[in-house]
Formats: structure tokens, sequence, C-alpha cells
């Protein structure tokens, strides 16, 4: 079992790996799009592979390798058999849907690498090499949005925005190693150290007030750069692996973690009020893209395993309904141009399937009972209920807000008149094969949502409960208070 | 075969035949393959007939039982921890004969608009929102649980922004439908607060947990303060979908839709889905009185307001929009005098009545129109109305404010929209500054490939 775990892991990462050189060695026949979504087929097929693999083990996490500051090299566990499978979804979908013009060698190239460095982070939990991959993702990233013709602007907000939570994120593990908080005599090294690891979370995530990136990257870069950099939250997979389940707190979650939800909490129920008065489609998004993202790092921080397995729900939810609007936003613009909207645009009478799709895609990204979101937000709005009342009436506020602006959204580029009467823009065959694969795993997840749930729950759980144990056997020594809450010890399930 | 069984398996049928439609006409048009009007029309239809015939012959089984209610458990959805969202509906003297109404009533309107809208543009959307609306209603309808009830309740809100805003071309349908979504979105508040209470308070939200006996007899299993939040919390979510003041002023703009949805949706069945709601909670409210008194405030004041201002309407469909208001808010007033039996009466016989109103209005015009040139003339008197009994100067002053709605609009804009959106633009505009400061003068923005 462990080999056949491996072997699938391997064939994750490496199969876009291997397609990155093929087409930036040219040998992709003139046809880079074949190849790369040949190589995230068998990326997909494999991560699948791997969940199933996952779900007949016992459920202790798999873990390998050097071992740094309490992260394995290679972590295998239910977080990562969901995150798996759904990156591949999106990179596929969004290879599918690309229109062939931004589609040279050079970009497809970028995009393989980027998308091996997103399964790589979520196959390990070691500090050194979620740095590196940081990089490596916010590299390819600030590459492609720096060549977008007049992007520059976006790649410069990029560039500040990630080179200051790369250097937060190194100089926290550095001074965490240095002075590793669960020894006897921690001291201040090793409390900067833990929000240093914070702030670089808090930067990555597009938290207020560090999210300002977050919207200038869809408005500046292609959809796709912009899609690949935010949909797979590699942030908030770094708050999971390195502050959740700390010991210190009695609870069972870094003091750094709750203090970053409080802020997403906000940025959470701020990005979707900010979204209802965006002036055009891209920033849209990306202002509920910062919403939803935002809601994601609340949630992981809740106390309750439920709250726990809501925020991973919306997690997947959003980002899949999130991809499916923003793709459907792209396919729309390569046809008629950027989008606005002040007034309605009147794009339903020349893209009627369009619209249709991103209706879907907004109604499964706001609640829609069937779909997956319903099921998330109801978890995620039980959970934060639960803990606290405030925080509940916060994320309570966001998917009301998401939803106004959503529907506006719908309303203002599909309402209005024809503005020009032209002939109608049909569908292609692998957009709507992307589209509809996106729609159906929304609607099959949503009205059969338990099994996805457990697993999220089990793994929810494992993470808090594993962090109470050590907390009764081995008492942390020093006032929790004011020493750094990042727990890099080699824990039970590897972290 | 136990009658129990029988009863399972005709509440099923309720609410697989709607959603079978959906799937049967959706799937295919969603894959660019949209069927023939006269096949989505009879599925449609079918459909619908079939939930009737299921909801009569379901009528007759509980009537031969003395209407004993059947709580049928179909499983559990999905389930975290204490949090489990079960599948659960109940078949009783209250949701059977509205699940019969509804969905015959539905099945009528089918009928009508397969010949209204003969080939509209967007038939096939018109049905397939039609289908949404009848499995949703049917969910909210059968319920057991609190969660059922808020699935069915949001694709009410759905179905019914997206058939307000059905003519996509008209600037008015769009905003309308903005107008109403946002209107139900927040209102729906109360309704997810209230599951997310019931929830705490008895560890699911089944209904069996949280009231027992058979309606409209039932008792509260809960304590009273759970049962005066909860309750208030439904009175909030209701008030959205039935258009009590303040938040009233979607309704007359909801009939930009098609004549066939303003009538099902706006003279007969989601008009008066919070009003179900709050039936089929009548024991909590029985403990609630601080609800029971929100509603009887409400109710009157709506009725008052909608009466004045329904008067001065200058076109037929937005008369009929007020005349509607004041049905439900006198409903609203008989729910929380705490009666049950006849606020039922009184939904079932005004929705019956309104809805045929609304479907006869583009033809009364017509009609009318050809007796006034076959009269050379208006058709004699003014109708007598009590408002006459009043002073010219106060009738004047009646007459302002009918024809100013109130000024519930204004006074809901000035105080709460306008500043939020005021703050809302303000903190763009400041997020627009500093990223231009971050990426240099021109900002990020320019970017599209």
């Amino acid at each position: 079992m462990t080999d056949s775990l491996l072997g699938a892991a391997a064939v994750t990462v490496a199969a876009p790996l291997a397609a990155a050189a093929v087409v930036a060695a040219g040998l992709g026949g003139g046809r880079p799009r074949r190849a790369a979504v040949a190589a995230l087929t068998l990326s997909l097929v494999s991560s699948l592979a791997l969940s199933l693999l996952w779900s007949r083990t016992d459920g202790m996490p798999l873990a390998a390798g050097d071992r740094l500051g309490g992260g394995a090299l290679l972590l295998i566990d239910g977080i990562t058999a969901v995150l798996l499978p759904y990156a591949a979804v999106v990179e596929l979908a969004i290879l599918l849907v690309a229109p062939r013009r931004s589609l040279d060698p050079a970009a497809v190239a970028r995009l393989l690498v980027g998308t091996a460095a997103t399964f790589a982070l979520f196959l390990s939990s070691h500090p050194v090499v979620m740095i590196v991959l940081w990089v490596a993702t916010a590299l390819v990233t600030w590459i492609s949005v720096r060549d977008t013709p007049g992007g520059r602007a976006a790649a410069r907000t990029f560039a500040i925005a990630m080179a200051t939570a790369v250097v937060c994120m190194a100089v926290g593990t550095v001074l965490l190693v240095v002075d590793p908080p669960w020894a006897t005599a921690a001291g201040w090294v090793g409390a900067t150290g833990g929000w240093l690891v914070a702030l670089a979370v808090m930067i990555r995530k597009g938290i207020f007030p560090f999210h300002s990136w977050y919207p200038a990257l869809f408005a500046g870069a292609p959809m796709s750069t912009a899609l690949s950099a935010t949909m797979p939250q590699v942030a908030a997979y770094t708050a999971v692996r390195l502050l959740i389940g700390h010991v210190d707190h009695p609870e069972g979650v870094a003091a750094e973690l709750v203090v970053l939800a409080e802020l997403a909490l906000v940025t959470a129920a701020y990005g979707a009020a900010l979204a209802i008065v965006q002036r055009d489609l891209r920033s849209l998004i990306g202002t509920l893209a910062m919403s939803q993202s935002a809601l994601v790092l609340a949630g992981l921080a809740g106390t309750l395993p439920m709250e726990l397995a809501g925020a991973l729900c919306v997690w997947v939810s959003s980002g899949l309904s999130l991809t499916g609007i923003g793709l459907v936003t792209w396919a729309l613009e390569s046809r008629a141009g950027s989008i606005g909207l002040d007034t309605p645009q009147g794009r339903f009478w020349d893209a009627p399937a369009l619209a249709g799709f991103f209706l879907l895609f907004g109604l499964a990204g706001i609640g829609l009972p069937g779909t997956l979101s319903f099921v998330a937000d109801d978890l995620i709005v039980s959970g934060t209920l639960d803990d606290h009342i405030y925080a509940g009436l916060l994320v309570i506020a966001s998917t009301v807000l998401g939803g106004i602006a959503t529907m506006r959204g719908w309303f203002h580029v599909f309402g209005g008149p024809l503005a020009a009467d032209g002939p109608r823009h049909a569908i292609l065959l692998r957009e709507r094969v992307a589209f509809t694969g996106l729609l159906a795993t929304l609607f099959v997840l949503g009205l059969w949502p338990d099994p996805l749930v457990r697993a999220l729950d089990r793994a929810a759980g494992r993470l808090l409960g594993v962090a109470a144990a050590p907390s009764v056997a081995e008492p942390h020594a020093g006032p929790s208070a004011t020493e750094p809450a990042v727990d890099l010890q080699v824990l039970p399930d590897g972290r | 075969m136990t009658a129990h069984d029988v009863v399972a398996l005709l509440v099923t049928c309720q609410l697989a035949a709607p959603a079978a439609t959906l799937v049967l006409v959706g799937v295919p048009t969603l894959l660019g393959r949209a069927p023939a009007e006269a096949f989505t029309r009879r599925v449609v239809g079918g459909g619908f007939t079939a939930g009737f015939a299921a909801g009569l012959c379901m009528l007759a089984v509980l009537a031969g039982r003395g209407l004993r209610p059947e709580v049928v458990h179909l499983g559990s959805w999905f389930s975290v921890g204490h949090h489990e969202a079960t599948l659960d509906l109940v078949a009783d003297a209250l949701s059977v004969p509205y699940v019969c109404f509804s969905t015959g009533l539905c099945a009528l309107v089918n009928a009508f608009a397969g010949k209204y809208l003969h080939r509209e543009p967007g038939f096939t959307r018109f049905f397939l929102l039609l289908a949404l609306f009848g499995t949703g209603m049917n969910l909210m309808v059968l319920a057991g649980s609190i969660d059922v009830l808020f699935a069915g309740w949001e694709m009410l809100g759905i179905s019914s922004t997206l058939l307000i805003g059905f003519f996509l071309e008209r600037g008015n349908a769009v905003r309308a439908a903005l107008r109403a979504f946002t209107t139900y979105r927040i209102c729906d508040i109360g309704l997810l607060a209230a599951a997310v209470v019931v929830h705490r308070a008895v560890g699911s939200g089944d209904f069996e947990r949280l009231f027992g006996g058979d309606w409209p007899h039932g008792n509260c299993l809960v304590p009273t303060g759970t049962a005066v939040v909860v309750s208030l919390l439904l009175v909030f979510a209701a008030m959205g979908k039935s258009a009590m003041v303040p938040v009233s002023g979607w309704l007359p703009l909801a009939m930009e839709g098609p004549t066939p949805s303003s009538a099902i949706f706006y003279g007969a069945l989601s008009i008066h889905a919070g009003a179900y709601v709050l039936l089929r909670c009548e024991s909590l409210l029985e403990q609630a009185w601080p609800a029971r008194l929100a509603l009887i405030v409400l109710g009157l004041g709506t009725a008052l307001h909608a009466n004045v201002v329904g008067r001065v309407q200058t076109d037929l469909k937005s008369m009929l929009a007020y005349a509607s208001m004041t049905q439900s808010g006198l409903i609203f007033a008989e729910i929380g005098c705490g009666w049950r039996v006849i606020p039922l009466v009184h939904v079932i016989s005004h929705a019956i009545l309104r809805s045929l109103q609304i479907l006869r209005s583009p033809s009364a015009l017509h009609d009318r129109h050809e007796l006034e040139a076959a009269l050379g003339g208006h058709p004699g008197p003014d109708p007598w109305s009590i408002g006459k009994l009043l002073p010219e100067r106060v009738q004047a002053a009646f007459y302002r404010i009918a024809l100013d709605r109130g000024f519930e609009e204004m006074a809901v804009g000035r105080v709460v929209v306008a500043p939020f959106l005021w703050l809302l633009e303000w903190a763009a505009g400041m997020e627009r500054r500093w990223l231009a400061l971050l990426g240099g003068d021109d900002g990020p923005g320019g970017g599209r490939s």
C-alpha cells in the first residue's frame, strides 16, 4: 500500500514536470496544449488513485524523508488526499479552456512547472521545501504577469507582496529552528519566528491589510495565471501544516492562527462587500476570490473539527466554482473583449451557453442546494457560530454579500439589450467538457457529500486531536501567551 | 406494504417528479441540445401532474388514518460530529393539502405558460426555472427538518430572482431581480441563523425534536428562550419572501417577470412561503409572544400600507401586487393572533383567486379597452370607497403618501442603502489609489490575454 501511495504521488508530480520539459524543448509538435492536457489528465488519475488508496488505510499519515522542525519531506494524509485531485481538476480545466493565443510553449511550460510545484507542496510539510516551493510558484506567476502586455503594474504589486512573504517565511523558519518554541528555554527569537511565519501566511493569503495584490492579480494577469496562483491556496496549506494543532494552545490552535483568523473574518466580509461595487468583472472575481480565500483561513482557526471540515469544504467548493466563473469570463473575454459592470452589458444574446455556465457556477458558489457550496456554507456557518457568535455572524455576512455580488455580476454581464447585432458565439467542445466536468464535480459532491465530508472531518479531527494529546502528556513549561506558538515538533502524524 | 411505506413512496414521488423533469430538460440544454417546446412543456407538466396525483393519493391515505402525521426518514445527507443534516420529510394535515394545492397550481400554470410563452426565446429557461421552483416548493412544504426546509427556501429565492429577470434585455427587469434577490438574501440570514440555533439547541434540525403532537395542536419541546429566538428569526426570514414593510419594495417591481410566473410566485405560492414556515413552526410561536406581537404589528402595518398605496397604482399588475401584499399582511396578523386553520384557508383561497387575476390581467386589460371603445368612454362612475368619507385635505395627504409608496423606498434607500454603498464606494476608491501607488501611476488592470 505504501509503495502504491508513493508511486501515485510521484506520478502526480512528475507528469507535469515531464510535460513541461517536452513543451519547453519544442517537442510538442507545435501543439503544447495536447501534451499538457495529457500530463495533467495523468496527474488527475494518479491523484484520484492516491485518494482511493488513502481511503482504504487506517488514516495514519504517511511521512517519509528528511525531517526538520516537525515537517516531513514527504507527507500523505487526509488533507493531501483531498487537495491533490482538487488542484489537478482546477489546473486541467484551466488548460482546457485557455484560448489558443495565450498558450505559447513558454506559457504552457510555466503553467506546468507551477502546477508541479503546487502538487509537490501538497505532498510535503518540510519548512525548507515549503519555502522553496513558495518561491517557485510565486516566480512562475510573476514571470507570467510581467510578460503580459500591460501587466507590469500588477507584476510589481505581486512582486512586492511575494518578496515580503517569502522573506518573512524564510527568516521566520530559521528563527524557529534556531530557537524552537517547544524548548524549555525558548525566548523571543522563536516567538518572533512564529509571528513572521504568520505574517508570511497573511501576505500570501491576501489577508487585510495585505490583500491588495489579490484583486490586482486578477485585473492584470492572464486568467490562467491568476487562477493557478490563487485557487490552490498554498498559504492555507502552510497554515494547516505549521500553525494548526499547536501544543501551546489549550484548544489546539496556535495563537498566531487565532489572530490570523480574526483578520481573515474581517477580510472575508470586507472582500464580499467590496465585490458589490466593483466596476469590471475581473475585479469582481478577484475580490470574491479574496473573500473566499479568507473564509477558508478563518475556518481553519476553528477549535472544532466541524469548523475545520467546513473550511476545507469551502476550500474545494469555492475553488471549483470560482475557477468556473473565471474560466467562463476568460472565454467570454476572448470573444468579446473586457467586460465592465457599471451598466448591463447584454452578453446573454451573443453567448447564451456561457451565460448558462456562468450562472450555474455562480449559483454553485453562493450555496444553491444540491451543490457542494451549500454543504460547505452549512458546515462553516454552524461551526463558527458554535465557536463564537461574532465569527459566525461575519461568516454569514460574507456569504450573503458574496451572493449579492455574484448575482449582480451575472445580471450586469448578461442582462441588458444587445449592444451590437453580431453573430452568436458558440462554445467550443473543450470548453464545454471543462465546464461540465467542474459542474458535475460540484453537483455530485453536493448531492452525495457524505464521503467527502467524512474524509475532511477525519482529517480535521486528526489535526486537532493529535495536538491535544501532547499537551496533556507533556505540558508546556512556559507561559503560552508570550511564547512562540508555531509547532515544528515531529508529531505522530508527521507534522 | 404498510401505510408508512405507501406514504414514504408517495412523498418520494412528490419530490422526485419535478426534480426529474429538471434533469430531463436541464441536462440536454446544458449540453447544447435544448429539447423542443412541446417536449419541455409535456415533461415539466407531467412532473407536476404526477406530483399532484401522488399528493391526492397521500391525502386519501392520511385521511383514512385520521390525518395522523407520518415522518419519512430518507436518510442522512451528511454528518460531522454532532451536526447531522437529515433528509426528513413529513406528511401531515398541513403539508399534504398544501403540497396538493401547490403542485396542482404549478401544473395549471405550466399548461397556461405553454401557450403564453410559445416561441418566446427563453421558453426552455422558463420551464426549467418553473421545475426548480416546483422542486423547491415541494421540498420546503414536505420538510421534516429545518435543513431540508432551508434548501427548499433557497431554491424558491433563486428561481424567483431569475424569473423576475427573465426578460434580460429590459433594464427594469434586471434591476427588479437584483432588488428582490438582495432582499431575499438579507432576510435569509434569519432562517440560516434559526437553523444554527435549532442545531445547537437540540443537536439536529429535525422538527420532531422541536415540537411534538399533530398539527395544528403541536406542543413545543424546547425552552421558551430558544422558542422566542427561533421564532423571531423565522419572522425576519418570512418578512423578505412575504414582502412585509419595510422590505416590501421589491414586490411591485417583481411584476417585470412573465405573467405566469408572477401569478404563481407573487400571487400564490412564493409570497406565502413565509406564512407556511410560520404555520409549520406554530408550536414555537405559541411560546413566543414577542414574535406573535411582531407578526401582528408587521402584518397590520403592511396591510394598511399596501391597501393605501395599491389604490393609486396606474397599472394592473402593480395593483394586484399590492393587493397580494395586503392579504399577506392580514395572514401574518392572523398567525400572530394564534389562529392556525383560518390563515391556512386564507392562504389557499387568496392564492387561487390572485393567481387567476394575474393570469387574466393581460386579457382583462384588452377586454376593458374594448369595452371603453364600445361605450365611448369610462363605463360608469368610480366605485364608492371608505376613503371618500375622509375630509378632502386628508384624502389629498393620503394620495400624496400613496403616490410615494408610503415613503418606504425613500426611507430605506436614504437610511440604509445609500450610506452603505457610499462607504463601499469610498473603500473601493481608496483601494484603487493604493494599488496605483503600489503598481505605478496607471495601476494594475491593463493585462489581458
